[in-house]
Parts: structure tokens; sequence; C-alpha cells
């Protein structure tokens, strides 16, 4: 869990900035959240008014061909939109690639700098600015409206798009790979236990697996193993593993001849779902792959750390403890890596990096979890859209920037991620209880006050006393008991309150469901309760 | 037949209007930036781009989620015929697994006309569920789950939820999960695996009442062209309305309104009650029906108990409350008896009623319910015995005495005086 206290603050402040100027805004953001790119901001930021300086520091050597043409190719910015096979990019977006070369988490400035400097000044003939040349003749601008370009790119970030190849779990797949095949080559039986956090890609690096086992049997003439996917989930009942697990051993054998019987490869996700309260299944299941005999390799996928320990200690004293494969959340790095190479089928570009950059490192410090980036990703396109859409009706701004405005302005920059983000991850008890009428929040600024002293939960009788005494504070008339019962339960729904049950209704357990400091820091614009919860 | 009232048709106009959530609710689907028009995007979009998506509205109860829901649907429905197929699930009804998914099975089997069987099993309804999806998936057809009441789909081992949501990572499915709850915190209450799968997107209905309620009163309560009504009539009843809505009184009839319950319903409520209360041979409202309908929609069931009391029962009730200052332990008839009869020692009155009028009086009071017993226990015993608790507050025994016709003096004293 980020700290919630921080990130809302940090965004708040950045919101609110960013409704006085656009320039304020980036600049404090990357002083926040980006530390060592901040000579990013000298080259990439207004392109206004640093464009023309930086361009003309690196033109000055100039007698090369490919910069003469670049700074040709500006005007024909318009045409470049719709046309696919369009040449370069304009030099102001040479700087990110450039400055990517060096370490993010690098050292004094100058340096940077001089080798940025440095490798636009190499300028024909090196082998990586000609790969960087050629990357940027593929990437130019897109346009946020046009359909077929906004549907692609939404594939691209879909959670259901499998991509071609598995980035940043090679390691994990080689060992599950290795594993399974010397198995298969022996023929013995095994037993393996991935496990790992939501969305760090198991279930994914499985589905490779398997693809590549049969794609390694085949190329050693082994005889494939047969595969059989369960979910656990979908069992109606424990032991129906078993019978599923014996169809597929029962065709096997009825297909090929009995010396010929294949290794079959299980595997079972969601494996805790299988956890009953005597172990038996889970433990049965493994043991399976005991047997003398036994021609089963095992995979299991789960969440736990240590369900082999935990749940089949009779494995351990047998000495066939499962081998554990770590799948561990994904970093900031391994997040821009997998995020890139969703993106990098698109002939243009999206995100500017530093946008990219600000959602993996929100999401790796959260959790790592690689969906939950996928949907900030979405979410701050439609940002984008949203802000497109705005921009156009409200008229003819468009045509009077000058065209690499435009480029930039269509892609998704890091306002649009830090909205993205904050609908993620922020909770909406602040903006409810802004919005609850006044009485319920006389009932909660009272309630902060009664559990303040160190109690953590009271009666609906005391909350009353105390109610009715913040009331006559105000010299607003309180309401009924029955009337309060009601909002109780009200706010009890809602979720804010937690109402025990109780023969009475005056003696019914109240206690709070939220943070007492986010009901302070919702409640203090207005000045009563400001001066009430002092 | 002769001519109707054009106040009467009018009344009759504003009713139905009311009484239609789908008419009230069509005011948000015309502001720009309102969940309407956010959760209509997000529908549409995963329904041409065959993406699939998943959104939680959230809000109190009476806030129009639901409503608003329809509308988006019903809208939808009618721009993109045969492409979105609607399944509601509720958690108070299907909220275990092996019912939901037969009633999934069920409603798709309706609307493609397909024969259901109640003796499908679990594992045949799920198999049914996964073909559907992929069915429906290559057929560009979109499938939208609503399930009210999330929160209750989160009890237990959330199967379901994890199927569903498990099902939409798949290319060949198509489909949207809008889950509508009043908790704030229903996403909390996922497991962590079927929160990763859920898409986070929530669209929080808030009420907001003061300048919204002013324009949406204007958007039900403005008459519209109507065959029925004479023009000039709804131009001077329209002109009218205008102005007692723009008046700063009608704002503090609507502030007190909110100060226990802004939801749209409870608006909607006050409107209705207004309209019923107008007077047909004026021929427009007035601000005196707004005024008049608050106190039948802020009612204090308890005052109006209090002003049909005798002043007999009105000394039985302070001397109970006077007894609960002094904290006596054992509250029944008889100690009440001996505090009333103390009280003639104290001031010279000569209200001294015998005791089987008292007790005439005390079983009224415990009939009207401002009096109870405290446990069903005594049955047996008679109810001079049984202990007995108050059900009003002092503030509101205080006011109902304030407000009493003829109260004499000395129950203010005796009420003012804490010993």
């Amino acid at each position: 869990m980020p700290s919630r206290h921080s990130f809302p603050a940090a965004l708040s402040i950045c919101k609110l900035q960013y409704n006085s100027s656009f320039s304020l805004s980036i600049e404090q953001l990357h002083s926040q959240f980006l530390q060592p790119f901040s000579i990013y901001t000298a080259s990439v930021s207004n392109p206004g008014t640093d464009m023309p300086a930086f361009s003309a520091r690196r033109h000055s050597p100039s007698s090369d061909p490919t910069s003469e043409t670049r700074v040709a190719v500006t005007p024909r910015k318009s045409r470049l939109r719709s046309d696919p096979d369009a040449a370069i990019a304009s030099p102001l977006r040479k700087s990110p690639r450039l400055c990517k070369e060096g370490s993010p988490n690098s050292s004094p400035k100058i340096e940077v700098i001089r080798k940025c400097l440095k490798s636009s000044l190499n300028l024909s003939g090196s082998p990586e600015k000609k790969q960087l040349s050629e990357d940027f003749v593929e990437r130019q601008t897109w346009d946020p409206r046009e359909e077929t370009q906004l549907r692609a790119v939404n594939e691209a970030l879909h959670l259901s798009t499998a991509p071609p190849n598995v980035v940043c779990r090679e390691n994990e797949k080689n060992q599950i790979l290795d594993f399974c095949s010397k198995c298969v080559k022996e023929e013995k039986a095994g037993s393996l236990y991935v496990c790992g956090c939501p969305g760090t890609g198991k279930t994914l690096s499985m589905e490779k697996v398997k693809v590549m086992l049969v794609d390694w049997a085949n190329k050693e003439g082994v005889q494939p193993p047969d595969v059989l996917s369960i979910n656990c989930t979908t069992l109606a009942n424990m032991s129906e593993i078993f019978s599923k697990v014996s169809s597929e051993i029962v065709f096997s054998t009825f297909t090929w001849h009995e010396d010929d019987v294949s290794v079959i490869l299980v595997v079972a996700d969601e494996l805790d779902y299988l956890i009953t309260k005597d172990r038996s299944v889970l433990h049965d299941l493994f043991m399976l792959t005991t047997m003398p005999f036994s021609r089963c390799i095992l995979l299991g996928v789960a969440n736990a750390i240590d369900l082999a320990d935990m749940f089949i200690p009779k494995l351990q004293s047998l000495n066939c403890k499962p081998m554990v494969i770590t799948f561990c959340a994904y970093s900031k790095d391994q997040i821009i890596n997998i995020l890139q190479e969703r993106l990098k089928a698109l002939p243009y570009t999206v995100f500017q990096p530093q946008a990219l950059e600000l959602c993996a490192r929100k999401v790796a410090a959260a959790s790592g979890d690689m969906r939950k980036a996928l949907a900030v990703c979405r979410s701050a396109i439609e940002m984008l859209i949203g802000e497109s859409m705005l921009s156009s009706v409200d008229g003819t701004e468009d045509q009077q920037k000058p065209a690499a405005n435009n480029m930039t302005s269509n892609q998704v920059r890091i306002h649009h991620v830090a909205a993205a983000l904050s609908k993620v991850y922020k909770s909406p008890v602040v903006d409810t209880i802004i919005s609850l009428p006044q009485h319920q929040q006389i009932i909660l600024c009272s309630a902060v006050k009664l559990f303040r002293e160190g109690k953590k939960g009271t009666t609906l009788g005391e909350l009353n006393k105390y109610y009715v005494d913040v009331c006559k504070s105000t010299m607003i008339p309180p309401v009924g008991i029955l009337e309060l019962s009601s909002m109780c339960r009200v706010l009890d729904d809602q979720g804010i309150l937690k109402l025990g049950q109780s023969r009475e209704d005056k003696l019914r357990r109240v206690t709070l469901n939220v943070d007492g400091a986010d009901i302070v820091f919702a409640l203090q614009g207005v000045r009563f309760f400001r001066n009430c919860l002092k | 037949m002769g001519v109707e009232n054009p106040a009467e048709v009018a009344k009759f106009i504003i009713r139905s209007r009311i009484a239609d959530p789908l008419f009230v609710y069509s005011y948000f689907s015309q502001l720009p930036d309102s969940n309407y028009s956010k959760l209509k995007y997000i529908i549409s979009s995963s329904v041409t781009e065959a993406c699939n998506n998943s959104v939680l509205l959230l809000g109190p109860r009476g806030c129009g989620k639901t409503a608003v829901l329809e509308l988006v649907l019903e809208d939808l429905l009618k721009e993109h015929p045969d492409m979105i197929s609607v399944v509601k699930l509720n958690g108070l009804l299907h909220s275990d697994n092996n019912c939901a998914l037969k009633e999934i099975a069920r409603q798709v089997c309706m609307e493609h006309q397909l024969q259901f069987s109640k003796m499908a099993s679990f594992d045949e309804n799920s198999k049914f569920l996964l073909s559907i999806l992929r069915e429906c998936g290559l057929a560009h057809k979109t499938i939208v789950f609503v399930l009210e009441e999330f929160d209750l789909f989160t009890e237990g081992k959330q199967r379901l939820l994890y199927s569903l949501l498990d099902a939409m990572q798949s290319v060949s499915s198509q489909a949207v999960v809008v889950g509508v709850s009043c908790r704030l915190d229903a996403d909390q209450l996922l497991e962590k695996r079927v929160r990763s799968r859920f898409s986070h997107r929530k669209l929080l209905f808030l009420s907001s009442p003061g300048e919204d309620f002013q324009r949406l009163a204007e958007h039900i309560l403005l008459l519209p062209m109507d065959s029925r009504l004479p023009n000039d009539f709804r131009a001077s009843f329209n002109e009218k309305l205008l102005n007692i809505l723009a008046g700063e009184e009608f704002k503090g009839v609507v502030d007190q309104l909110c100060y226990s319950d802004s939801t749209v319903s409870h608006l909607l409520r006050f409107l209705f009650c207004a309209v019923c209360h107008m007077d047909l041979s004026s021929g427009s409202l007035s601000i005196q029906n707004f005024k008049s309908a608050l106190p039948s929609i802020q009612r204090q069931p308890k005052q109006e108990a209090l002003k049909d009391c005798s002043v007999l029962q009105l000394y039985l009730l302070v001397c109970m409350k006077r007894l609960e200052v002094k904290e006596v332990e054992l509250c029944n008839f008889n100690s009440i008896m001996k505090e009333y009869k103390s009280i003639p020692d104290s001031f010279q009155t000569c209200d001294n009623f015998a005791r089987n009028v008292c007790l005439r009086a005390f079983e009224h009071l415990l009939q009207r319910g401002l009096v109870s017993f405290q446990d069903n226990r005594g049955q047996g015993q008679s109810t001079e015995f049984r202990p007995v608790k108050l059900l009003i507050s002092w503030h509101e025994l205080q006011q109902g005495l304030q407000s009493f016709p003829s109260c004499p003096v000395l129950l203010h004293k005796l009420m003012a005086r804490e010993g």
C-alpha cells in the first residue's frame, strides 16, 4: 500500500499547480519524482523556449547531411501525421533516446550532458547512432482521435493480448523448462511449485513454457508430454481434480502402447483453492509424483510463498519437497521494459518516456503488479483523448500552435499519467465525506472526537450524547435518536462506520471503519469542523 | 366533456414525470462531464473496440446509480441493436456461486431462445458460460454483466467474481462487468487475485445539492409544450415557478431538507409532496407549497405523539425523566408514582390524581409508544411492577413541552430543575 498521505497530497499540489501554468507543474513533478532525470527537463521541456537553443548547440558543428535533412523535414510535419511511411522526427525528440544510453541512476549532470553531446556530435558513421536514427525513422506522431490508431494502441496495452515474447521472465522460464526437460528425459516424476504475487506473469510464463517444452521435445526426438491444465477454481469439489487427472491418464494409456506411456504434465493454477482443513487433497496431489512408477510432473501455481512448507509437512519428511520458484514482483525497470515491448510494434510513440517512468515507479513501489500498470496506461490514454476532445471543442488553438508542439501534445504526458494514478490509488472516502449531508458529517466529527481518547468502540447512546453536545455548540437543532440511528445505518451501508447488532438500538456498538485522519482531512474545509476537531 | 382544469392537467404531468426515473436522470445525461457520459463511454468503447472492461459504480443509496446504468444501457441498445446482451445479477439473491451460474445460464438461454435445463450441474453451467463468452466474442456481441449489491458477492471465496474476471482476460471473450454498490470500499473487500484482475475504474455518484438541485427542479417542474395545456397558462406557470426557484426562501427550504439526507430520491419525494399540495384554484405552485411539504417529509413521530398527550401523561413523562436524572436503579410504575406524589410536597399544586387514574394514563403511554417495558421477561407480572424505559430523549421532551398548547409552568420548572 503506498503511503496514503504523501501521494495524494503530492498529487493535489501538482493538480493545483497545473491549473496555474503548464511549465511550472512539469518542473515540479520532475523535481519530485524524477530526480536523476533532471537532465531531461533541461532538454525536453518547453519546446518553444529550449528547442532553438539545443538544436543550435547541436547543429553548430553541422556539416552533416542527416541534420540538414532533419531541419528540412520540419515544415512537412503536418503531412507526417497521416503518412505512415514518412521520414524522421524532429531534432527535439532526439534527446530522450540519447540520454537513455546512460544509466538512469548516474552521476553528475555534466557527464551526462557531455555524453549526449558527444554521441550527437558523432553523427555519421557510428553504429549506435545509425540504429538510433533508424529507430527514429519509424517513430512519428499519432493522432489520438483517429480510430484505427487508437484501437491498435488499446489492443497493444490490453490485458488479454498475450505479447509474443514474454520479457523479464527468462530466468524463471528457463528454470522451469530445465526441470521439465530433465524429468521428461529421465522419465521421472517431479513436482514444482511456482509462487508469486498476483500480476507477476506466472500463468503467462506457464503458457510459454508449455509451448517451449513441446518444441524442445520435438527437437530432441523425445515423446512430448501430455499437458493437462486445470484451474482449481472451476472444480466443484476438491476431489474432482483426481478424476480429471485420471481421465487424462486413461486416455493416454489407451492411445499409446504401454511401454510408451508418455510423461504427463499437470499444471494446477490457483492451487490454494484445494486447501482443506485436513490438507488431504493437496497432500495426495503432491504424493502422486512420489509414487514409484509415476510419470507425472506437477506444476502448482499459487500466491502463498510457503504453501509447500505449511501445508504439506509430510512431503518434507519423505524428502520429496517440491522445488520452489518465486516470481518476484516487477521492479520499475522491468515494468518499463515490458510496456515498451508491448508498444514496440506500433509505428508511433504514444507515451512520453517520463510518463512511462512515472507510471512504472509508482506501480513498482505499490505492488509490482503488471495488470495495474497496464490499467494505468490505458486510463492515461483516455485522459489524453478527453483532453484533446475538449480542446477541439474549444476551437482553433491547434492550428496556431507550431507543428512540433502538436506532436508532443499528442503524446501521453506526465500529468495524464499522474491523474490516472490518482484515480487508481486514491480512495473515494475523502470525496464522499466532503459531500455528505451536514448531520452525517456532525456524526462523524463526534465519532472522531470520541475515539480520540483512545477508545475503539462505543454504543449508539454514547455517540448520541456527543452528537447532541456538538450540535448544541453550533445552535443546530439535533435530530432525535431514531433519525440518528437511521443515519448511522446509512453510514454503515457505505462502509464509513460499522454498526453491531443488539436487541436494543441504543446499545449497538459503533466503530469507525475509516481512518480518523481521513475524516479530519476531509472536513477541514469547513471552519466549524476545523475548530471542533482541533 | 367539459374543459379540464389546466391546473389539474399540469399536476398530472408533473407527477408522472417525477415518478419516472428515466426522465429524471435524463437530466444528468445532458451534462458533459457527468457519470452518465463516462459510463456510456466505457461501455460503448468496449462494444466498438471489442475489448473487455470492468467498472464499479459507488454511491449512497438513492443517488441514482442503477437509474443511470439503465439509461446508459437503453441508449446503447438503441444505438447498437443486437450487439449487446445484458445479464443482471443481484448480490442479495445470487451471491452463492452455484445459484449465480444457474441464473446466468437461465438469462442467456432466455435471451437467445435456447432450452434451459434446471438439472444442469455446476460444471455444465460453468462450461456453458465459457462457451457462451467465446461464441459471443466470435459474433462480436458484448455481454454486459450487471452485479448489483456488489459487496455481497465478495463474501466467501469469490469464485464467481474470479471466474468472470478471469474469463475476461482471454482474447476470445467480449464482456463488460459493471458492479453497483453502496459501500465505498467495495474494491478493498476483493481478494487480491480478484482485485488484480479488476480494472480499478470507479465512478463515484456524489450528490451535491444546491445549484444542482435548482436546475434539476427546473428540468422536472417546468411544463412542456402539451396539447392539453393552453399556452398562456403554461407561460405564466413557468414564469412564476422560475421566480420561486431562484428565490432565497426556496434555497432555505432546500438547505433544511438536505441537512440529513441529500440523495436524489429524497429530493424527488419532497418535490412530489410539494406538487400534491398545489392549490388547484390558484393554478400555480407557490413557495407555501414547498414549505408545507417540508414537515411531511421530515416527520417527527414522537413529537406528534406528544402533542396528543394529556397533561397528566406529561407529568408522568417528566417524572420518569427526573428519575433517570437521579439515576434511580429500578424505574417502574410504583417508583414513578412515588415521584409524582412527591411533587405536591415541594410545590403547591392541586393537580393530584388518584392511583388508578394514573395507571390508566400510564397504559395509554405504553400503547402510544412513548414508554416501553425494558424487556420481555416479566410478562406474568402486572404493569405496575415491570421496569420501563423512556423512548424519547430529553431534548425531544423539552421541545414537545414547549409546543404543547396549554402546558403548565410547573412542568417547565420541573424539567429545568435537575434535582
